[in-house]
């Protein structure tokens, strides 16, 4: 299944847009749903993990802890994302990967795959923050093409696309109010996060 | 009887008949004692309307640990790694079995019943959706549940092919390429009648016409799924599995088999069983991963499917794609039929049916017609979906075979402008022509085609709704008429032992009946009820043949330890069958009563006669020198004649001669709405013949349940599938079964031709409906739209498959307004 959009954001220039979709817990606070993004090694176990609760993002943040947190291309983060599709609320232990990150065209690619009570896909997903050309602002472009096994694929898309749909609205929604947080609260951060990079 | 095993099947045929006219339903109704013809309550349903079966779930045993199955997400894939451990860490999960574990105890492998060879839990490679990789045994269900998820497996997707016409593309994916001589998806061909004969008709012929249909792949889902307690008692060595079994002791053979465990250590026991349509006739993985736990844990264990799992993994039945051919003179007197059919049997060749019938009983597609020649072929292929080809209530593949015949007579009767009633007419095998022998080489015993036919004509006011269809079509009217007949013939109650085996067993079937000193019975037989009324059918037998009261004969059935050896119901062979074993069984004991009245009348014993009316022995003409069966039991017992064994009691295991035939005329009155292309019943007829009738209320029952089913054949069922092997109707969101709202008022009726082979003359009813109306619905739907050309509809005939077919012949008619919707608007877009 192929899924791909556009979001726009009022005023929040791509870079800020970008240090934000590029900060973990800023998306996992966004995602509903998700409990957790983290950097995944060898020994990470699913069944013991216990994410941070209350960790701060921007702006109250430091810029540095952000920073450092940032995805990194070529990184496996462990992501538990509940998803309710229909009657089905499978809790999905996905391994994500950030294939490319271009800091310049802000652009980032990611491949995934994970699996839940009988249900199981694989994804490539990219995102790219164009400057939007009719106001201030940006303009987010995604794409996603997702291979799904198994019970909620045995949904039919007339069941999944109003879900997928709805998590993505959501989650733009989200990043949306974190950004607007960001700017009305402290306009030095922009400043900091371009220096950031 | 002779001890001489010889003579002994030669000494029970003389049962088959009785010594009198035989059971007479229609003009001595039961005698007052709930014998044949009478409508008795049905003695199950007590415990059934109040709560007290006993299904499979309801068993719970001590330390009875529970198993839950993990299933494949994927239709068609390598297993790399199976990682149990994160479910083996949890508290309260016991064990996680991979086929590592069944390996060692060689199970890892099991037969169908079409000598196939069956993962238990997949090895090396996934080969449907929903197929079992692993097991989770756990102190309670829900731990088991929980523990399942936790049970990593490690795939690599392969392309699935769902399709059986891309199956055999010479491209497509090798399924089983475990099989050291399978090349393709190829299973097997197969072929029936004179095909030379059969071209020359169709060349000669003033008239043909050819129709592509599908029968679309359901699924039986009775209401309770399939499960097993399996209970290992390592002190007696013996394995008791209770099991969901429409056939217990062929399942308690082959459990043995496949296991190892002697027979007689094997017991299983089918309780109460929630309704099995052809569904619980296989072995399935969960019973024997069960019965593997119980022996490896020393545990009883439970297993229990969800729905899904059931529609997803057990057997489905049909999945037939079918080209049919007819040629007829001009005047439509039918000369040939050509059939050519690509089956689907999923992933395994699990079909259910006997041995040498690898299409079952399909090529009974003559159907009631005397066709000179005809000839079939049919090629089977594997794909990435469930394994089946279960007899769904039906004879084996009786129902596809009935729905190409009665479809084709129809697009002859449309190609010739000829009243579909009256080309039936033209074309039928004549009531004097029985015995009949088809082109195909069935024997039918009996039949009144035309008498069943005029009475269904008579009960619709066919000419009525005749005109009034006319009259709606030159209304350009916005509901269509559409009438709809179907005029079938089954062939049931495998079967003869030399033709019919089930994994090599015969398909006879058994009866034991045992008297009581105190004048009560116990009859216990091999076939076993999954809600289709035995415990009163076949005591009316006995009723019927030994002159005692219904309520003082109790049916046993389902238990191997204490049952006579039968091969189960399905196939509408209960009756037919283990019926007749009843019947001669019955008679056996009769036969003994008579000694046992001479010795306490003291009169001779070839003087004593039995009166069927009153159910008393007495002297030949002396009627008042008479003795009652609870006299004569209380003499078998207390005062038993010097010479013969004490006691009264009879088996029989009957080899039945021949199928029986039973057969009906259904006349389906459709309207059609050009808007919507809703489709509503106006009128249900149901005419059946099924012999004589044990329990009449039962059969309208039977015809009842078997007719929504029919109807959601032809209107709501499909189990789908997408490109990916991903089953898009595996529950009941999707697998729509009817419920009250889509079913209306039927109207039943009945013709009475006994079968002349059958010691009590029936034939076997309970699947007539499901058979037989599907295409009398399709034919209806389709006769509302045939004045513009369509010819086929295929089902299921959902509204948006019926409007389609109005859409293309010109007939839909447009809403008034347009009617705009809008969804909440979501950014993105999607796509499938």
């Amino acid at each position: 299944m192929k899924f791909d959009g556009e979001f726009e954001l009022d005023d929040v220039p791509p870079e800020q847009a970008w240090v934000v979709l590029s900060d973990p817990i800023a998306v996992r606070d966004a995602l509903k749903g998700c409990q957790f993004i983290t950097p995944m090694d060898d020994d990470f176990e699913w069944d013991s993990y216990e994410p941070d609760e209350d960790v701060e993002t921007l702006p109250e943040a430091d810029a540095d802890v952000v920073a450092d947190r940032a995805f990194v291309a070529g990184q496996e983060y462990a992501a538990l994302m509940q998803i309710g599709v229909g009657s089905v609320k499978p809790k999905f232990e996905t391994t994500v990967t950030i294939e490319e990150r271009d800091d310049e065209n802000f652009e980032m690619t990611a491949t995934g795959s994970g699996s839940a009570s009988g249900s199981s896909f694989s994804m490539e997903s990219g995102m790219r923050i164009h400057e939007r050309e009719d106001a201030d602002g940006s303009r987010i472009e995604w794409w996603t093409e997702a291979d799904i096994s198994g019970r909620i694929a045995q949904l039919g898309g007339r069941v999944i696309n109003p879900v997928a749909n709805k998590i993505v609205n959501n989650f733009f929604t989200a990043i949306e109010s974190e950004m607007s947080d960001v700017e009305e609260t402290d306009s030095g951060v922009t400043d900091r996060i371009r220096g950031m990079f | 009887m002779s001890s001489d095993h010889e003579n002994a099947p030669e000494a029970d045929t003389e049962y088959q008949h009785a010594e009198d006219d035989g059971p007479q339903p229609e003009k001595h109704c039961g005698h007052g004692r709930g014998g044949m013809g009478e409508e008795v309550s049905r003695k199950e349903d007590k415990r059934f309307i109040t709560g007290r079966g006993n299904y499979v779930d309801d068993i719970k045993k001590p330390d009875m640990l529970h198993c839950e199955i993990v299933r494949s997400p994927h239709a068609h894939a390598r297993v790399k790694d199976i990682d149990g451990s994160r479910a083996e860490a949890m508290d309260d999960v016991v064990a996680v079995l991979t086929a590592e574990d069944l390996l060692e105890h060689d199970l890892a492998t099991m037969p169908t019943l079409m000598d196939d060879t069956q993962d238990v839990l997949v090895n090396e490679k996934v080969k449907f959706q929903s197929q079992e990789v692993a097991a989770v045994i756990a102190t309670d269900r829900y731990t088991a549940k929980d523990g399942a998820e936790k049970v990593e497996v490690d795939y690599e997707v392969l392309d699935p092919v769902v399709d059986a016409q891309d199956a055999l593309d010479a491209e497509a994916p090798l399924i089983r390429d475990e099989l050291d001589d399978q090349e393709d998806n190829h299973i097997f061909d197969w072929e029936t009648g004179d095909k030379d004969a059969t071209e020359a008709v169709f060349d000669a012929a003033d008239v043909t016409i050819e129709e592509d249909m599908n029968y679309q792949r359901l699924h039986p889902a009775p209401i309770e799924t399939c499960g097993a307690v399996a209970d290992w008692d390592p002190g007696m060595d013996k394995m008791t599995v209770h099991m969901t079994s429409q056939a217990p002791h062929a399942h308690r053979t082959l459990f043995s088999q496949v296991s190892g465990i002697p027979e007689h250590k094997v017991r299983i026991v089918s309780p109460d069983v929630g309704g099995g349509f052809g569904n619980k006739v296989p072995i399935y993985p969960g019973y024997v991963v069960a019965a593997a736990a119980s022996f490896v844990l020393e545990q009883p264990v439970k297993w229990v499917e969800e729905r899904s799992e059931n529609i997803q993994s057990t057997g489905f039945a049909r999945d037939y794609d079918m080209t049919g051919e007819l040629a007829a003179t001009e005047d439509g007197v039918i000369e040939g039929v050509k059939v050519d059919v690509l089956a689907n049997h999923g992933a395994y060749n699990a079909a259910a049916q006997p041995t040498k019938f690898p299409a079952g009983f399909f090529n009974i597609f003559t159907g009631s017609y005397d066709i000179e020649a005809a000839y079939g072929s049919l090629t089977a292929a594997f794909t990435n979906t469930a394994p089946g080809g279960v007899a769904y209530r039906c004879s084996f593949r009786v129902t596809e075979a009935v729905y190409l015949i009665e479809r084709l007579v129809n697009v002859l009767a449309d190609e010739l402008d000829v009243d579909p009633a009256e080309i039936r007419r033209r074309n039928f095998i004549p009531s004097d022509a029985f015995p009949y022998e088809s082109a195909t080489g069935w024997n039918y015993d009996s039949g009144d085609y035309e008498k069943a036919l005029d009475k269904a004509l008579e009960m619709a006011d066919y000419e009525h709704y005749r005109e009034e269809q006319q009259r709606r079509i030159e209304n350009d009217a916005d509901k269509l008429l559409g009438i709809g007949i179907s005029s079938f013939t089954e062939i049931v109650g495998a079967g003869p032992g030399e033709q019919c085996d089930i994994a090599g067993i015969e398909m006879f079937d058994s009866a034991d009946i045992r008297v009581n000193p105190t004048g009560n019975a116990v009859l216990r037989i091999g076939v076993q009820t999954q809600g289709q009324g035995h415990e009163t059918t076949f005591a009316q037998i006995v009723a019927e043949e030994l002159g005692m009261d219904v309520d003082n004969i109790s049916v046993e059935h389902g238990d191997t330890d204490t049952e006579p050896y039968g091969l189960g119901t399905y196939g509408s062979r209960s009756t037919p069958v283990a019926g007749a074993a009843t019947a001669v069984a019955a008679r056996k004991v009769r036969d003994k009563a008579k000694s046992i009245a001479a010795n306490e009348l003291e009169a001779a014993e070839e003087d004593i006669e039995w009166d069927r009316e009153s159910g008393e022995f007495h002297v030949a003409g002396a009627p008042d020198r008479s003795i009652t069966i609870t006299e004569i039991a209380a003499g078998a017992y207390m005062n038993h004649p010097g010479g013969e064994e004490p006691g009264l009691e009879a088996t029989n295991y009957y080899d039945p001669p021949e199928m029986t035939y039973p057969f009906g005329s259904y006349i389906v009155v459709v309207e059609v709405d050009r808007e919507t292309g809703e489709v509503d019943f106006e009128k249900f007829v149901a005419v059946d013949d099924c012999g004589n009738r044990i329990n009449p209320m039962i059969i309208e029952g039977q015809i009842h349940g078997g007719l929504a089913q029919g109807i959601a054949t032809a209107m709501l069922e499909e189990v789908t599938y997408d490109d990916n092997g991903n089953v898009t109707g595996g529950d009941f969101m999707n697998y729509l079964l009817p419920t009250a709202n889509e079913i209306p008022n039927f109207d039943t009726g009945h013709t009475v031709t006994p079968s002349p082979h059958h010691p009590i003359g029936a034939k076997g009813v309970g699947e007539s409906p499901t058979v037989g109306s599907p295409p009398a619905i399709v034919n209806a739907v389709v006769d509302a739209m045939n004045h513009a050309g369509v010819s086929h509809v295929e089902m299921p005939m959902t509204p948006d498959v019926v409007w389609a077919a109005l859409d293309d012949a010109g007939l839909a008619h447009k809403p008034a307004q347009n009617v705009e919707f809008e969804f909440d608007g979501a950014s993105g877009s999607a796509d499938d």
